[in-house]
């Protein structure tokens, strides 16, 4: 299709959509899905958040990882922006930094796949008294 | 900040943590007086008298993560250094609005940016909330209203419609500025 101006075409890209996706049904249940939250606050924003994000959403697709990717506000880690929380099914939420396109793919090959840690966690569950 | 769509995506996450269920984005263009009005209207819980006076300062914050607040103060910065003004209406209860005046023929005027990437983005991550975003410039507009988007059973939750989507809000506002052919404002 070249172009989508009118409100119709949309509709039409939209139905082309739906019938490859019934093929491949998604998991009802949250719990079973992979969570990617950007965080978007001033400071994410500012150092690229969008891309992170876009990419995340593009590529988890590509490589037909079921996840929902989705949005969050500042963890208090503007030092390390922009960060992304993964939480695996049935494991801990953990926190990246500095991630741009590079290591998104890194995150999504190696933690996401295969649940082996990469550089850029940033310490968050220290328990205070 | 470096263009106004990040400015929008900013002072929408103001929106959607007082907890709006209807957010109204506007981008409205005069080229005979040159200005550039940005506008976020929410109704959300909104501010008291104290809270709006003090938004304009970066350590004002009503987190308790981080000491300082900077969107706010970010946004009457760039309108400020562009010959513009950022006024703040708020009453508790009942909502706020944000509008950033820009003056276009000001060397400093922000560009748009990816205003379609980041309102494909926002309405995907926030489903349950009504978004309209309206652009005009002098008298030709294109609006997007996410209620329509539901009605004609647009789902964004897939990466293909939200190319999709991204690309009906560019084609539309390319439209739109190449009318306007004094200015090459938009950036994508």
């Amino acid at each position: 299709m070249d172009g989508i101006k009118t409100l119709a075409d949309l509709k039409k890209k939209q139905e082309e959509v739906r019938y490859r996706m019934s093929l491949r049904d998604r998991a009802e249940d949250p719990d079973s899905l992979v969570q990617v939250k950007v965080a978007m606050a001033t400071c994410g924003i500012a150092s690229g958040a969008k891309e992170v994000m876009e990419f995340f959403i593009e590529e988890l697709d590509k490589r037909k990882i079921d996840a929902v990717v989705t949005q969050t506000g500042c963890m208090g880690y503007c030092f390390a922006e922009p960060t992304v929380e993964i939480t695996l099914p049935g494991r801990e939420p953990m926190v990246f930094g500095y991630v741009d396109t590079r290591k998104a793919d890194a995150i999504i090959e190696r933690y996401i796949k295969e649940g082996e840690l990469v550089d850029g966690i940033i310490p968050r569950n220290y328990n205070t008294i | 900040m470096i263009d106004l769509a990040m400015h929008m995506m900013d002072i929408v996450q103001n929106s959607l943590r007082a907890g709006a269920g209807k957010i109204e984005i506007e981008l409205l263009e005069n080229s005979r007086d040159h200005t550039l009005q940005f506008r976020v209207k929410d109704d959300g819980s909104g501010m008291d008298g104290e809270t709006v006076k003090k938004l304009g300062d970066p350590f004002f914050t009503t987190r308790t993560i981080r000491k300082v607040g900077l969107g706010v103060p970010f946004l009457k910065m760039t309108c400020e250094q562009a010959g513009g003004a950022l006024s703040v209406f708020s009453e508790e209860g009942a909502g706020s609005v944000v509008e950033a005046v820009y003056r276009t023929d000001h060397p400093d005027c922000l560009p748009l940016g990816d205003i379609a990437g980041y309102l494909v983005l926002l309405l995907r991550a926030n489903p349950e909330v009504h978004f309209r975003f309206t652009c005009r410039i002098d008298k030709a507009e294109f609006i997007l209203d996410s209620d329509v988007l539901k009605e004609q059973q647009i789902e964004l939750e897939h990466p293909q419609m939200l190319a999709a989507v991204k690309e009906y809000i560019r084609g539309n506002l390319r439209e739109i500025y190449e009318k306007q052919p004094s200015r090459g404002f938009l950036c994508m």
